[in-house]
């Protein structure tokens, strides 16, 4: 199932001039913009679990985290016309707008727990930690995300995680961490690009 | 912009860190169908998906039913509405009127607004931004001295809108002057679709809604609108909000969300 995801992210996003496929991410977008409700159903059906992944490495509480991804998914129904496909695929603006509700709910409940203050080093090494919470169901796939993250250096992967998970911008993080804007800018592209040419070559190696 | 430069934007962009200003120059290449920022977004944009697909972890079935039932909800509320406002017209025969008039309107503003976006490019943008902000701070200013005006007329009436079944938990309130208009202030409302928009109506006893302005919410569902009087002689009894074509329509035809009585 992740695998798959993975594919129809990079397939159907490399024609984005040309008609979506009936199937396709894209189009089924468009349809759910048109209030199809059996295009919703098909869109959660092949990114739910994928949004919800996000959710959690973000999260940590499984409870509030489909609770997030309820919220998500609803603003995808209410908000499917406003999808650009200029601005990416559909997978990526869902990543988005998980990411962004995640972050916006963690933020929250920190605020509720006044006494939790989490030093930036513990955030960032906090997915290293065991969660306690579902053990082993997808270890092996976090062990995928955590060794392609692993394989970073050091430095580009605190920019990536403070960005991705931790919702800070490049401002914020060059901040942080008391560097140059432009070291930030240049660590997430280099990290990235990085990350790419891992996740390549697993995916080559697992198909 | 060199290649290195792009990279660092469309990394930045795809892990949602941008600054708002690097977002924006972002999106001007991005609108401009720049072969470099497309490609390098792409690739970065799935290796993030992928990044995440590798952490999926299955929903229980609860979250997706939860959803259909919202949505099957959501839709029934809607036949409900539309039901109700249909048997709530009595003066049908009376709309064209107003449609005739205001169609032309509108076909002169649509006109004027394709006019508007043909000689507009991706580099004018930034100027009609900058243009778009003083207007906005005119206008707010204009707003905030006729509210004060409005506030110390002993004529003024408040009323409340009620939120039916769509707005959810969302509040209204409407400040109403006969000669002078009003301003209507909505909290919570659900954010306005894609090529949709509000549509306030005053709706005189017995007779047609009259439009009295279209708006959209912000990301808080928070709004203000400041609606001009109706014609002289006309009294309002009722006031409804709806949604609507982002243009405006001249007699209702979308769910209705508000209504209060004056």
């Amino acid at each position: 199932m992740s695998l798959t995801a993975g594919r129809m992210a990079a397939t159907d996003y490399a024609m984005p001039s040309a008609e979506p496929l009936p199937d396709s991410p894209a189009a089924l977008i468009a349809r759910i913009a048109q209030r199809d409700r059996e295009a919703f159903s098909r869109f959660y059906d092949a990114f739910a679990g994928l949004a919800l992944g996000l959710i959690r490495r973000i999260l940590r509480d499984p409870a509030a985290a489909e609770e997030v991804l309820q919220e998500v998914f609803w603003q995808v129904w209410q908000e499917a016309g406003r999808y650009d496909p200029k601005r990416g695929s559909p997978e990526a603006w869902l990543v988005m707008r998980a990411k962004t509700r995640a972050i916006d709910k963690l933020r929250a409940i920190r605020r509720r727990e006044k006494t939790f203050v989490a030093p930036v080093d513990e955030s960032v090494t906090r997915s290293d930690e065991a969660t306690g919470e579902n053990p082993g169901v997808a270890a092996e796939a976090r062990g995928l995300v955590r060794s392609a993250l692993d394989s970073l250096p050091e430095a580009q992967r605190r920019v990536v995680e403070l960005a991705f998970f931790d919702g800070l911008t490049q401002s914020e993080i060059a901040r942080k961490l008391g560097e140059p804007l432009g070291t930030i800018k240049t660590r997430a592209r280099l990290g990235l690009e990085r990350l790419r040419a891992v996740m390549r070559r697993e995916g080559q190696g697992a198909r | 912009m060199n290649r290195d430069e792009i990279h660092e934007l469309a990394a930045g962009y795809a892990l949602g860190t941008l600054d708002l200003e690097d977002r924006e120059r972002f999106e001007v290449l991005l609108d401009a169908r720049d072969a470099e920022a497309e490609t390098a977004l792409r690739e970065f944009q799935s290796t993030m998906t992928d990044l995440a697909a590798e952490a999926s972890v299955a929903p229980s079935p609860g979250v997706k039913a939860a959803l259909m039932a919202r949505i099957d909800a959501e839709g029934r509320a809607r036949d409900a509405v539309v039901r109700t406002l249909e048997t709530k017209r009595p003066a049908r025969a009376r709309w064209p009127i107003w449609s005739t008039v205001l169609t032309g309107a509108m076909a002169a503003g649509i006109a004027a607004i394709a006019v508007g976006l043909a000689v507009s490019t991706a580099y004018d943008r930034r100027l009609a931004q900058l243009q778009q902000e003083a207007a906005a701070i005119k206008e707010e200013l204009n707003r905030q001295q006729a509210i004060m005006t409005l506030l110390q007329d002993p004529a003024t009436r408040f009323v409340s809108l009620d939120a039916l079944e769509p707005a959810g938990g969302a509040t209204a309130r409407m400040v109403w002057h006969k000669t002078t208009g009003g301003l209507l202030v909505v909290q919570g409302m659900p954010p306005t679709p894609a090529g949709k928009a509000y549509e306030l109506w005053a709706i005189p006893p017995g007779g047609s809604p009259i439009p009295a302005g279209v708006f959209t919410v912000d990301a808080k569902g928070t709004a203000s609108l400041r609606v001009s009087p109706v014609a002289a002689g006309t009294e309002v009894e009722t006031f409804a909000v709806t949604l609507e074509p982002a243009s405006g329509v001249p007699a209702p035809t979308g769910a209705m969300y508000l209504a209060g009585k004056l």
